[in-house]
């Protein structure tokens, strides 16, 4: 049945927060086996579309489908095939990292040997295993993302959503996670990600989704937006940014 | 900031004096952002409002009653007992209920070049404009009313003075406390003696109860006013009894009472500024953490805590086991549960050995009993259970947007409920027998125990059912600060509004057992064990149903409202 489905479908995705339009109607369909990178400047709307794919959030409009399951109407077939990395959220940092995994693991109803030795390759994988007991709060931020990345892992998911991966982990971080993703991808999975870093993404990416203020503005694989242009370009352009003329700000050198 | 962009010719400008009236703008401005497009919290607010307004005239008929009354010899005693008390109230209710309001969190100036001096002249002033410090102002306004009518406009000037410095006081104290006790309970190594610090504070209820029941029970009054006239030469009472003494004629024992008023507000002031920058820094940053090594062999074995080993090894294990957990490491929980531990055996000891004060208290007459009974023991084991229960009110607050972790991997509802009052249960009903055992010892009534800890269990459970109900409906979001007494910004009122609602529906929840204690007399001693265990078991799982269907329903919209700052 996952051959038919695509791994991610989002069908007119809406959502305001006090009148003020966050995603206005996103359509999406992120093919199985893709490394799809959701590209968006600040406040475009990807942690709030991301967090209505996933259902964190509750959408005023609009449907969303795991390999076919509704997120909404079968949360359950949906959230078992789903690994999620959030932004801006707080994991449950009181606990170290070995509690933590540990924790999520039987949050999703594993077998607590497998829970163990999952976890203990994860952290070896992830170059966790010397924090020890260390609590999660006291984290660099750069393990706090790997953490977090393992957590979304443990079970074992079909589908990756990760908002943000890869801010402010250092590049050695970075390399690692990049390479854990491609495996994961090589494998079979599905990787969704949001990101405004442009590197990243030509480099990572299959396919493309370009999201400014609350609209899909390009979509298609790598090769098709950025077409014989650099992705920076095509990003500029779509969203519209001002350059300095030098006028401004003229204080700031003395 | 507006900053001036076309002025790039005056660079070397002077900065602005920044003053007082700068901090309190701020904070009306963030409380009025607060309030915009959410009609509830204006309707809570004004809720809140009403309700200490009618405290405040309440208490301004109390304290003017002397004066109107021309019952000059009551006076003294009037301003000492009830300032004192509401002294007391400011320095212990935001550490045991309320919390302070930071919606200027300190921690948030630190980049600011600011003197300390402003710094803390402009949060103290922004800290007056509270709903409960109007009320309170209002209540003691009556003072003035009561020195005007029995010793004419001097006496009257001076009680303004002294009732304006006395709501300095007030204010000072519980920012100092507050601020301090959460610099302490940051540290881990200290958090032992922070314990300490709060069971004496607890402790000063018990004097001053034992002495007010004693003198009313023998409404000696020469001893009372003599009593009366020790506080108000202490902090407590100086402020309060300025205008008194002058209208009484002793003109000379004014300007020293408030100049010992004084002392205590710069007193109190200094030792909230030297706890205020360990605040803003400590917010910052908690310092390099030291890596705890262990063996990470077995990471399921490492989540669940020794005392733990008989729990199972699912998902309501692991769910138990990480609240057992929070409720040690997390320091605004540990906060709440040390709070519960020393009011929970102190109260009901004062209680009972004051016998008749109580319900004196209560309003309902002199006809209590000289010593304690079943009712009053039931009584103040249905205030403990309540107590602990409503801790959970806003179990999901604590969590924040950890609980985001829940909604992904769909946990349902009954179960988190059930795993939460559990975990919960491992620290308070230990706790709860304790507090039984040493209340029989110190009555001198073994045979009450069983009594005790059925009233305290069937309470707790009811109590757990009605918050259960509380968290999932009325969770908020708690500041992702270093202070476990801080509330979000302007929530203050509306939060402990919500909190002694639902400790009015738990305590109406567990009448029956008290009801059953007046009723049943000898037989219930022994009958309150068992059916007060079932009572409570049965309401706290009935709550789990219940609540967890509607947790199921609206998982995405509580995560919302926990987590700060959207």
């Amino acid at each position: 049945m996952t051959a038919e489905h695509p791994a991610l479908a989002l069908r007119g995705l809406a959502k305001q927060f006090d009148g003020k339009v966050a995603v206005a109607g996103v359509d999406l369909a992120v093919p199985a086996g893709s490394f799809y990178g959701l590209l968006g400047p600040n406040g475009a709307g990807k942690t709030t579309t991301l967090s209505m794919a996933v259902g964190l959030l509750r959408p005023d409009a609009g449907a969303a489908w795991v390999l076919g399951h509704d997120v909404w109407a079968d949360p359950v077939g949906a959230k078992q095939l789903l690994g999620v990395m959030p932004d801006g959220v707080r994991l449950f940092d009181r606990l170290s990292g070995a509690e933590l995994l540990a924790y999520h693991g039987l949050l999703r109803g594993m077998d607590p040997a497998v829970v163990d030795q999952r976890a203990a390759e994860l952290l070896d994988v992830l170059a966790l295993g010397d924090a020890g007991r260390t609590l999660v709060v006291d984290y660099s931020a750069g393990m706090k993302k790997k953490i977090g990345l393992a957590c979304a892992l443990l079970h074992g998911p079909r589908l990756l959503v990760l908002d943000e991966p890869f801010e402010a982990v250092d590049p050695v971080s970075a390399a690692l996670i990049r390479d854990i993703l491609q495996r994961y991808v090589i494998g079979g999975g599905t990787v969704v990600f949001s990101s405004h870093v442009m590197e990243v993404v030509e480099r990572l990416c299959s396919h493309v989704a370009i999201l400014a203020a609350g609209t899909i503005k390009r979509v298609g694989t790598l090769g098709e937006v950025r077409g014989d242009r650099s992705l920076e370009q095509v990003f500029v352009e779509v969203v519209g940014g001002r350059t300095a003329t030098g006028e401004e700000l003229a204080w700031l050198s003395r | 900031m507006a900053v001036a962009v076309s002025a790039p010719t005056t660079p070397a400008a002077p900065p602005r004096r920044v003053s007082a009236r700068h901090f309190v703008r701020l904070k009306l401005r963030v409380m009025g952002n607060n309030f915009r497009g959410q009609g509830w919290r204006i309707a809570l607010f004004v809720a809140g409002s009403l309700v200490g307004l009618w405290f405040a005239a309440t208490g301004f008929v109390l304290f003017a009653a002397p004066g109107l009354s021309g019952e000059g010899r009551y006076a003294l005693m009037v301003a000492a007992f009830g300032g004192g008390v509401t002294v007391l109230g400011w320095l212990l209710l935001p550490l045991v209920f309320f919390g302070v309001d930071e919606t200027l969190d300190p921690a948030r100036f630190a980049l600011l070049p600011l003197p300390r001096r402003t710094l803390v002249t402009g949060l103290f002033t922004a800290a007056l404009v509270s709903v409960p410090a109007v009320a309170v102002l209002l209540a003691l306004l009556g003072l003035v009313v009561t020195a005007a009518a029995l010793g004419g406009w001097s006496a009257a000037l001076v009680a303004v003075v002294g009732v304006l410095a006395g709501l300095l006081l007030c204010v000072a104290a519980a920012r100092a406390v507050t601020s301090a006790f959460a610099t302490m309970l940051r540290s881990r190594r200290v958090r032992d003696l922070a314990a300490v610090l709060l069971a004496l504070t607890a402790a000063l209820l018990g004097p001053l109860q034992l002495v007010g029941v004693a003198a009313l029970r023998e409404t000696d009054w020469d001893r009372l006013s003599g009593v009366a006239e020790v506080v108000g030469w202490t902090p407590f009472g100086a402020p309060w009894t300025a205008g008194i003494d002058v209208a009484e004629g002793r003109v000379w024992a004014a300007p020293v009472k408030l100049l010992i008023t004084a002392l205590a507000i710069a007193a109190l002031l200094a030792w909230w500024s030297r706890s205020l920058e360990s605040a803003m820094v400590g917010a910052a940053s908690a310092g390099p953490a030291p890596a705890r090594r262990g063996a990470t062999g077995a990471s399921v074995a490492e989540l669940f805590p020794r005392a733990l080993g008989w729990v199972r090894r699912d998902r309501f294990g692991a769910l138990v086991a990480r609240e057992a957990r929070y409720w040690w490491r997390d320091a605004r929980r540990r906060a709440n549960l040390i709070t519960v531990a020393v009011v929970g055996i102190f109260v009901p000891v004062m209680v009972n050995l004051g016998g008749s004060g109580f319900t004196v208290g209560q309003g309902q007459g002199f006809s209590a009993p000289d010593t304690s009974s079943p009712v009053l023991v039931s009584v103040s084991m249905l205030f403990v259970g309540v107590l602990a229960a409503v801790t959970l009110a806003n179990q999901f607050g604590f969590d924040g947007s950890a609980y985001a972790a829940h909604v992904v991997a769909g946990v349902p509802g009954q179960q988190e409920l059930r795993a939460r009052m559990t975990a919960f249960s491992i620290y308070v009903l230990p706790m709860l027998g304790v507090v039984s055992v040493v209340l029989a010892v110190v009555l001198g009534e073994p045979g009450w125990i069983g009594m005790m800890v059925g009233s305290l269990v069937a309470t707790y459970g009811a109590g757990l059912a009605v918050n259960t109900f509380v968290s999932v409906l009325g969770a908020y979001s708690l500041p992702e600060t270093s202070n476990p007494f801080a509330l979000n910004s302007g929530a203050g009122v509306a939060k402990s509004f919500l909190t002694l609602l639902s400790m009015l529906i738990s305590a109406v929840a567990a009448v029956p057992m008290v009801v059953a204690a007046a009723l049943l007399g000898d037989v219930w001693l022994w009958l309150a064990l068992p059916v007060g265990t079932a009572y409570g078991l049965g309401a706290a799982l009935l709550g789990a149903y219940l609540a967890g269907d509607v947790l199921d329903r609206r998982q995405p919209e509580l995560l919302a409202t926990v987590t700060p700052r959207r």
